[in-house]
């Protein structure tokens, strides 16, 4: 473990990561909101995240998307739902930015260090 | 797909949704055309919207292919015309009238088509709103370096 390779830096980094894969699936979903046929893809984040926390730090975190059961499908085969979309969506965006201000905390604290030699 | 990518996404869907509008559009404002260039009183006019995969050719969609994830855009796949017949009524007075007296009017349905119009307009705010949340996240992670 060195200075700027801290576990709290591996937690965040792998977490930012999750999140920007979890966006493109909320984003695709409502981009197909009127596409006929089209079926709502998500992933386990929670499952994911400990996956990827078990995992070597190298490794680039991976993700299934897998379909959303229990929703309600419209008789074109689509089963977006708009409230769940933009729910999921303004969640991820706070997580996401409680992140980024967790890993500028992190910056900073190194950053004293490297400038507070005592 | 990086953060970037998905803004793709977002602005394939803006595309599409503003196609469908405008088609919608061009139906309400024909909805009384009687003469038209292949003859015959306008016919009303469907998009058809499929599920494509981002970056369909090239160095790029290789690159793509690696990607674990199956993000999808939204594109036109089409514009169909509705084939029903065209509404007749009678106006014997008019020029496009057939021998019996009837007019062949557009089979445009103005409530169907302001129906399709505001959908349109919601779909479309969603997507702005997807736009919104994924530039604040660019936006957040540009912060970590500042």
């Amino acid at each position: 473990m060195s200075l700027m390779n801290t576990s709290q830096l591996t937690l965040i980094e792998k977490f930012l990561d999750l999140a920007t894969k979890r966006q493109s699936l909320l984003v695709s979903n409502i981009a197909n909101v009127d596409t006929p046929g089209y079926r709502t893809q998500d992933m386990d984040f929670h499952g994911e995240m400990i996956r990827a926390l078990s995992e070597d730090p190298e490794t680039p975190v991976s993700a299934t998307p897998r379909d959303v059961p229990g929703l309600l499908s419209r008789p074109d085969g689509n089963n977006v739902s708009v409230d769940r979309e933009g729910l999921l969506l303004a969640e991820l965006q706070l997580k996401y930015q409680a992140a980024t201000q967790a890993m500028r905390q992190e910056f900073s604290l190194i950053r004293s260090a490297i400038s507070n030699p005592t | 797909m990086n953060l970037f990518g998905l803004l793709q996404i977002t602005g394939s869907a803006l595309l599409a949704q503003r196609e469908r509008a405008e088609i919608s559009a061009s139906n309400l404002a024909n909805a009384d055309t009687t003469r038209t260039i292949d003859g015959g009183p306008y016919k009303r006019q469907n998009v058809i919207f499929a599920a494509a995969h981002p970056l369909s050719n090239g160095f790029a969609a290789t690159l793509a292919s690696f990607s674990d994830l199956h993000t999808e855009t939204v594109q036109v796949a089409g514009v169909v015309q509705d084939e029903t017949a065209p509404v007749r009524r009678y106006d014997p007075g008019h020029p496009d009238a057939d021998a019996t007296g009837y007019v062949s009017y557009p089979n445009v349905n103005p409530v169907e088509e302001s129906v399709n119009l505001m959908e349109a307009a919601r779909s479309y705010q969603m997507n702005v709103s997807a736009l919104q949340t994924t530039k604040a996240m660019i936006q957040a992670a540009i912060s970590i370096v500042q």
